[in-house]
């Protein structure tokens, strides 16, 4: 048998020198569309989703959450982005409403195709969606997520980014039994973060030896808080604890004021560490305790720095714990993503279970179910239209004012 | 004491109800509109009070004669180009008077949000409390009663001692006898209009002063107005000032007997009690 080459360009192995040379420039092209694809996958921002409450009860407050999340992005981008890759931020407005921010992450994931997702603002919204992002494996940092039962055995891909909302106002009954006061009355909003707050107070009450001899709830919106007012001041307790957002916590303190009752010491969440706060209550707000997981003099890495680049980004305004905590979330997806060299959710997810990272906020570290184990609850107060840290102690700026007077 | 102070809480509650209430009560009831905007314009004009009071650092007060003039001239603008179009269609008129309203409502919030943002906002004026033999009485309450009770006494002078006011009536109880009388009907729609516009503007310049808003929250608004207004029995100015009392010493009773939850349910459970019982409302004018 011979080998019969050269006939019209054709070999023993059927082969046909254009067809090689066909198949070899088809090959080429491929590889270059890859390359080209590749490359222009590369130049493509990850963009990271989420829904803010832009309107309704919770605005205020997550106006904070939103600017937050801007800073901790543009900061990224300031120092040449993630993977070399620049990053984006795509948000929603959920209008407060858990069910449209359940429709608003699915559409983020299934038809935006985002590449990553940070939490929500509030408790409430961020226990709607947690469920989505196990369904659908996303790592999901909550920096609006307090209540500890969103992270309880079950949830694998959630991140608490705040610390438990147990422990908010922890410090207001053992700083006022210090103080002599004895008796304690608790108001909660309706809401799973609230509840979780106020339960946790009423154990601590109990376990101080402080009787609540007023105890209530209520639900938003409440145009009139009147009632709830005189039945403080017929209690007359030494320390009110208010678990509140911020329309409750104003009209709340508003109310008290108008039935001209002032307890000892007058404690609220939330409300009162908005700017909007002050300049709504006027001296009414003098003398209201409230908590933080964040304060400007803390020692946490580029603290300073966080703070002036937030007031050079929204016009001289100083920043709060929601800005804080939306920074970090920021600050831990990007600390993944850089670890893991990916945005694999997977190997993400794997990489926060087993590290810390350094925050603005302090140190996140969360435990097998993804509840924080290492933020830190301070408390301050309002005295002269100023904030001043009260709690711990050690590290207060000034002495605690009593009794509240609301002048 | 304390039923007392629930009695003056209630009062005070009343007339802020009243400050809210009456504006509608003229629209609604005298002229038939459904005005679903009406939260909406009491909001916009307490968020505009806001922004003034906190950038002028002037009392809020001096902006309620503006407001009520700017508000009349706007009321009766949009009157003229939205609604007397639809005043010839009859009874599908009342419904395309719901749907313009309806968006009229949420073009006004979305003006408010973009020039006001979606924060909750309130002012610290008024804040005074007096202590008067061991009760407690807030200036901003007193404020807003006694606007609400100025607004009240003079609506009824208007409508029932003036020319003018009484050819409002007239329009309002039979249109063909009122245009047989020489009483130019479409002109009266657009006072009738105009003045419950203003009205509800003013009440949202003292709202402000006595609780927290938000371009949102005037949906809640204008349930509440309409509420009232239903109570009172529509377009009966003495009605509406009974209902606005008598739901704000119930409010106040039922809040701190029983709780918070159960004081916001009171105005719509009153609502269903009535249209059983007493459908006409408590005054004695019907429709």
């Amino acid at each position: 048998m011979r080998l019969h080459a050269n006939q019209g360009g054709k070999t023993m192995l059927g082969g046909n020198f254009l067809g090689r040379a066909g198949a070899s420039f088809a090959a080429l092209i491929a590889v270059f569309v890859l390359f080209a694809a590749s490359a222009a996958q590369a130049q493509q921002p990850i963009v990271i989703g989420a829904s803010v409450s832009q309107t309704g009860p919770l605005a205020v407050d997550a106006a904070y959450h939103l600017r937050g999340l801007q800073l901790g992005v543009a900061d990224a981008n300031a120092h040449g982005g993630w993977l070399g890759r620049k990053i984006e931020l795509k948000y929603y407005d959920d209008q407060s409403n858990p069910g449209t921010a359940v429709r608003l992450y699915t559409r983020l994931i299934t038809e935006d195709n985002v590449n990553l997702v940070v939490g929500p603002y509030s408790s409430g919204i961020s226990q709607a969606v947690a469920p989505l992002m196990n369904k659908y494996e996303r790592v999901m940092p909550a920096p609006g997520a307090s209540l500890p039962a969103i992270f309880a055995p079950g949830n694998k891909w959630n991140f608490q980014l705040l610390p438990p909302a147990t422990g908010y106002l922890e410090g207001i009954l053992p700083l006022a039994k210090s103080q002599g006061a004895h008796t304690v009355a608790i108001l909660e909003l309706q809401l799973g973060f609230t509840l979780a707050c106020g339960q946790a107070r009423e154990a601590q009450a109990q376990a101080l030896g402080m009787p609540i001899i007023y105890g209530a709830s209520y639900a938003l919106p409440q145009p009139d808080f009147s009632s709830l007012a005189l039945a403080i001041k017929n209690a007359n307790p030494d320390v009110v604890v208010l678990c509140s957002y911020y329309p409750d916590a104003v009209g709340i303190a508003q109310a008290l004021h108008r039935i001209g009752y002032a307890p000892r010491f007058l404690s609220e969440t939330i409300g009162p560490a908005e700017a909007e706060f002050i300049s709504a209550l006027g001296p009414i707000a003098n003398g209201i305790i409230s908590n933080t997981s964040w304060w400007p003099n803390l020692k946490t890495p580029d603290n300073a720095g966080f703070i002036a680049r937030y007031k050079a980004m929204f016009n001289n305004e100083e920043p709060d714990y929601h800005v804080a905590a939306t920074y970090a979330a920021i600050q831990v997806l990007g600390a993944a993503v850089k670890a893991t060299n990916s945005l694999d959710q997977a190997k993400m997810r794997q990489w926060l279970l087993t590290h810390e990272v350094e925050t603005v906020e302090g140190v996140f570290k969360s435990d097998a179910n993804g509840l924080s184990t290492k933020f830190g609850q301070y408390m301050f107060q309002i005295q002269n239209g100023k904030r001043f840290l009260i709690w711990p102690i050690s590290q207060a700026e000034a002495k605690t004012q009593i009794p509240y007077t609301g002048q | 004491m304390i039923i007392l102070q629930l009695v003056v809480n209630g009062v005070l509650l009343g007339g802020t109800y009243i400050l809210l209430a009456q504006g509608l009560n003229l629209i609604f009831g005298v002229m038939g509109i459904v005005n679903l905007a009406h939260g909406a314009i009491i909001t916009l004009a307490g968020l505009f009070t806001f922004w003034f009071a906190t950038k002028t650092h002037q009392s809020p007060l001096l902006l309620l004669p503006p407001v009520f003039i700017v508000m009349l001239v706007v009321g009766g603008v949009l009157q003229r180009l939205l609604l007397e179009p639809l005043a010839r269609l009859g009874r599908r008129g009342e419904l395309l008077n719901l749907m313009v309203t309806f968006g009229l409502s949420y073009v006004i919030i979305e003006t408010g949000l973009n020039l006001f943002g979606s924060q909750y906002v309130s002012l610290p004026d008024l804040q005074t409390t007096w202590a008067v033999g061991g009760l407690a009485i807030n200036e901003a309450l007193v404020a807003a009663g006694v606007l609400g009770a100025l607004i009240s006494g003079g609506l009824h002078l208007w409508l029932h001692h003036t020319e003018s006011g009484k050819a409002l009536m007239a329009t309002a109880q039979n249109p063909t006898g009122a245009v047989t009388c020489g009483i130019d009907v479409r002109r009266m729609r657009g006072i009738a209009f105009a003045i419950g516009s203003a009205l509800a503007a003013s009440a949202g310049v003292l709202l402000i002063l006595v609780i927290p808003l938000s371009a949102p929250t005037a949906d809640t608004l204008t349930i509440l107005s309409f509420v009232i207004v239903a109570l009172g029995g529509l377009g009966d100015y003495r009605g509406a000032v009974m209902a606005a009392i008598i739901l704000g010493l119930v409010q106040s009773a039922v809040g701190y007997y029983l709780s918070g939850d159960a004081e916001v349910v009171v105005p719509y459970l009153l609502l269903i009690v009535f249209m059983v019982v007493r459908p006409q409302g408590l005054g004695r004018a019907t429709r």
